[in-house]
């Protein structure tokens, strides 16, 4: 695949010739938080970010979608086409989740047609990171702040350019349809950029012990551990909607009479309501089962289904926790480090 | 501080080593700058960790109905005795707790202590206009924050305030069994209710406008309502499905039906700890709408909340002559 | 999604004159039957009422109000009996207290006043029920239909 130099003052342009062509999602700042959303010009753009707020992951799996309208029993209308999509300025942690997402709605058994339909038409941009935030941990979850996975093309700040790499033909094809902006790699800009390699995996100063963590929660499903470090979580949603690869839901109508829409809704494995059971039995009685069922499943029954861990080391949880209940710290407790 | 600090380490072992208490809540360093967090101590050796500074925002009070309940499996109520470290807004969140029932006098040992105002996180990481803080600690009335490039940048405290903190009324706790000795200095603000009054002035849409912008941030992780000290019931009405009395999606209108109606099952029980609104990851003014409600339950009823166990609910109560003019 | 207008529970087709839908909450014990003996004595209302019956008026919980605005209704209208009369001593008398509180706070987040009304009407007043139907309905009719707290799935 191949590597060029955008230069800064043509990004602008780069983004305009996107806008003609895709609708383009970018981080923008929102009401005081940051988020993906679609730009119509390169200003909208936010000018310094870390990374968002809220996770891209609802440009796949929105927060509601209505998945089709019926009345009296029959389906009007079924799931809209999506339009060909750039997302630009992703997090190569955030694309890691979306590799993970794919694991889930487009595994061997299971297809999600609406997550594939907008997959499939979404080329992702992403940039990658030269200042790791204190919460970053990506380097622990199978990823890293410079790491191509996920990605289409993957940029590389260098000041006054950014070395473009293209990572699949998707990626490769936007780059060509664009060639006119972009300019030959010199000896100097690859240097650079391993600069930037360097110094982002130094300045990684965040880590947890994922290491044989899968085969030490084997065995702890009933550990007194759990006794403990459930106790201050508040149970609210803020760790499972604001984590990129947390991907439960729940179907409902909502219906007038007969006619209606039925609709998926982000649902949380820490909500009291997500397992509760027609006879009013709850097999997930308290804070404690919930918080040892999202972390079983990140770390445990995700490596043993796919193969990963379903944290992708973004920090956002550990950020936002209106407790500090850190996840960094539990996973520490729990491998006895 | 310290010296509440270290007053306060001193009250925790003795209340466990003399067995008054099993179990103490309390705050302990966090691992973020800026930031405290909640932790349960049953052991006289775990007190050490105690902490008290300027970031011990969190309201501790929120376990406690919890704690109390009958467990779900044996349906039997565990015996033991809590001591809690209160401030004095968390301190009327237990006061509520007594008066509506939901927490046995005799089995809580209340700690109070003399609170100067806590810090407001966010205020801080908006003054630092996205450099990221790397550490950060309490001097002399300061607060001291490093930033990712290794400066230092000593901030006052005073700016810094939680906004509930800067119209506080009540900074020593009404209720406790044992007082740490301490100062509160501080001023509350002349007109505690100017931004309520504010957007009362405003016209009926740009009040539907601030109502409308405010709610499209939310994302309904519900950690509002979780964090809330009074928002105990076993299963809220905003889950309850049988009849389903709001509905789930992001539909703007069902997150506003939410939300009014989290906030006015408070009317005339919040008392403006802040919780709810420092819990929000999204940064939405819920105080503005709380606040509201704390104002005229004072105007109508003439009600304070979170001072008295005795005085009956203001919504619970009547007078005869109540205000009658806007019914037909 | 592009949405196809549901039928709301509306009884007026597009084309027609819109006509406010209103919500009426009436207590069983009085307001109930001040609608009744209007009924009886043939005193003329507008028909834009849609009558819920309730136990008392304090059983109206601020969620149903919030719940028929967001399903469609332009206005609600919660009646009860007379202070002193309320059939369990003092229901309404808390009503009161209830709803003084709620029609500031919807107020206050910019539902415009009269969307949401109150008013005590006794077994013998059929006239007085028939003039606060007319007083609602002409009300909620200038400010139009609702727009605020409705649910997408109905607009
Ligand atoms: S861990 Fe934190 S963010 Fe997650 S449910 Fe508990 S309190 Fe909420
Ligand atoms: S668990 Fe936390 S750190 Fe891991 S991916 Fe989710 S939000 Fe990010
Ligand atoms: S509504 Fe908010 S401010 Fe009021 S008591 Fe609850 S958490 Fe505290
Ligand atoms: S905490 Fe904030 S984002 Fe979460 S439900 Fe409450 S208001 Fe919405």
């Amino acid at each position: 695949m191949t590597e060029k130099i955008l230069t800064k003052d043509k990004q602008e342009e780069f983004l305009s010739r996107l806008i003609k062509v895709y609708q383009v999602f970018a981080p923008v700042e929102k009401e005081g938080n940051s988020l993906f959303s679609q730009i119509n010009t390169p200003e909208e753009l936010a000018e310094e970010y870390r990374n968002t707020k809220r996770p891209p992951k609802e440009l796949f799996f929105p927060h509601s979608e209505a998945l089709f309208r019926f009345r009296k029993g029959q389906v009007l209308e079924e799931n809209p086409n999506e339009v060909e999509r750039v997302i630009f300025g992703m997090r190569p942690c955030d694309a890691k989740s979306l590799t993970l997402l794919d694991m889930v709605f487009n595994g061997k058994d299971f297809k999600d047609p609406y997550f594939i339909a907008r997959r499939e038409k979404t080329t992702i941009i992403s940039i990658a990171c030269a200042r790791p935030q204190i919460t970053c941990f990506c380097t622990s979850c199978g990823t890293s702040p410079v790491s191509e996975e996920g990605s289409d093309i993957l940029l590389f700040d260098l000041g006054e350019n950014y070395l473009v790499k293209s990572i699949t033909p998707k990626g490769q094809q936007l780059i060509d349809s664009l060639g006119d902006l972009l300019t030959d790699t010199q000896e100097s800009d690859l240097k650079k950029r391993d600069e930037l390699i360097k110094t982002a995996l130094v300045e990684m100063k965040s880590e947890i012990p994922t290491e044989g963590l899968k085969e030490k929660l084997e065995g702890m499903f009933d550990s007194p551990i759990w006794e403990k470090i459930h106790l201050k979580c508040l149970g609210c949603g803020i760790c499972t909607y604001l984590c990129p690869t947390c991907h439960c839901f729940d179907i409902v109508d909502e219906a007038v009479d007969s006619e209606g829409e039925r609709v998926k809704n982000w649902d949380s494995c820490m909500y009291p309501q997500f397992t509760i059971q027609a006879s009013g039995l709850n097999p997930r009685l308290s804070n404690k089962e919930r918080l040892r069922q999202r972390m079983m499943h990140k770390f445990n029954y995700s490596v043993s289904n796919y193969g990963q861990t379903f944290c992708v080391g973004c920090g956002r949880c550990v950020r936002n926790c209106p407790v500090n209940l850190d996840i960094r710290e539990i996973v520490k407790l729990i491998s006895g480090k | 501080m310290k010296q509440i600090q270290s007053r306060l380490r001193q009250t925790a072992r003795q209340l466990l080593s003399e067995g008054k208490v099993d179990l103490l809540i309390g705050y302990r360093q966090g691992s973020l700058p800026l930031k405290t967090t909640p932790c349960f101590v049953s052991q006289e050796e775990e007190a050490v960790g105690l902490v008290w500074n300027s970031f011990c925002t969190n309201n501790l009070a929120v376990y406690l109905p919890g704690l109390f309940r009958p467990d779900p499996r044996s349906r039997k109520r565990e015996e033991k005795k809590v001591g809690i470290v209160v401030k004095g807004c968390d301190c009327r969140s237990v006061v509520g707790h007594l008066k509506e029932d939901q927490v046995p006098r005799e089995d809580l040992v209340i700690i109070g202590v003399p609170c100067q105002g806590m810090i407001d996180e966010k205020k801080i990481v908006a003054k630092l206009e996205g450099k990221e803080i790397i550490k950060a600690k309490e001097q002399d009335g300061q607060i001291l924050v490093v930033d990712e490039k290794g400066q230092e940048i000593r901030l006052a405290k005073g700016n810094f305030l939680r906004d509930s903190c800067q119209v506080c009324q009540h900074p020593v706790p009404p209720l406790y069994d044992i007082l740490i000795e301490g100062e509160t200095a501080r001023q509350a603000l002349s007109d505690e209710y100017a931004e309520v009054k504010e957007l009362e002035e405003r016209s009926i849409d740009q009040r539907w406008e601030f109502f409308q912008r405010e709610m499209s941030k939310c994302i309904r992780c519900y950690a509002c309502r979780n964090a809330c000290p009074l928002c105990y019931c076993p299963e809220c009405f905003a889950e309850q499905s049988q009849p389903r009395w709001v509905g789930t999606t992001d539909d703007p209108s069902d997150i506003m039906a939410f939300h009014l109606g989290r906030i006015f099952h408070t009317a005339g029980r919040c008392v403006d700890c802040g919780a709810c609104e420092a819990a929000c990851p999204m940064g939405i003014e819920l105080r503005k709408l709380t606040r509201k409600l704390i104002k005229d339950v004072e105007e109508l009823f003439g009600y304070e909340t979170g001072v008295s166990v005795e005085e009956p609910p203001p919504l619970a109560t009547y007078k005869l002559d109540d205000d009658d003019e806007f019914i037909k | 999604m592009e949405k196809k207008k549901p039928n709301n529970g509306g009884d007026q087709p597009q084309n027609r004159q819109w006509q406010p839908k209103i919500v009426a909450f009436l207590c069983h014990w009085c307001s109930y039957a001040g609608a009744d003996l209007a009924g009886i004595s043939r005193i003329q209302y507008p028909p834009n009422i849609r009558v819920i019956r309730v136990p008392c008026s304090s059983r109206v919980n601020p969620l149903h109000i919030i719940k028929a605005l967001q399903h469609g209704a332009d206005g609600v209208l919660v009646s009860g009996c007379h202070p002193g009369d309320c059939h369990y001593g003092s229901g309404n008398y808390l009503a009161r207290r209830k709803f003084a509180l709620l029609k500031r706070f919807l107020e206050f987040i910019g539902i415009e006043p009269g969307r949401v009304q109150f008013s005590w009407v006794s077994a013998a007043e059929g006239q007085k029920f028939a003039s606060v139907i007319e007083e609602v309905v002409e009300d909620v009719r200038k400010l139009g239909p609702a727009r605020r707290l409705v649910k997408n799935s109905v607009k």
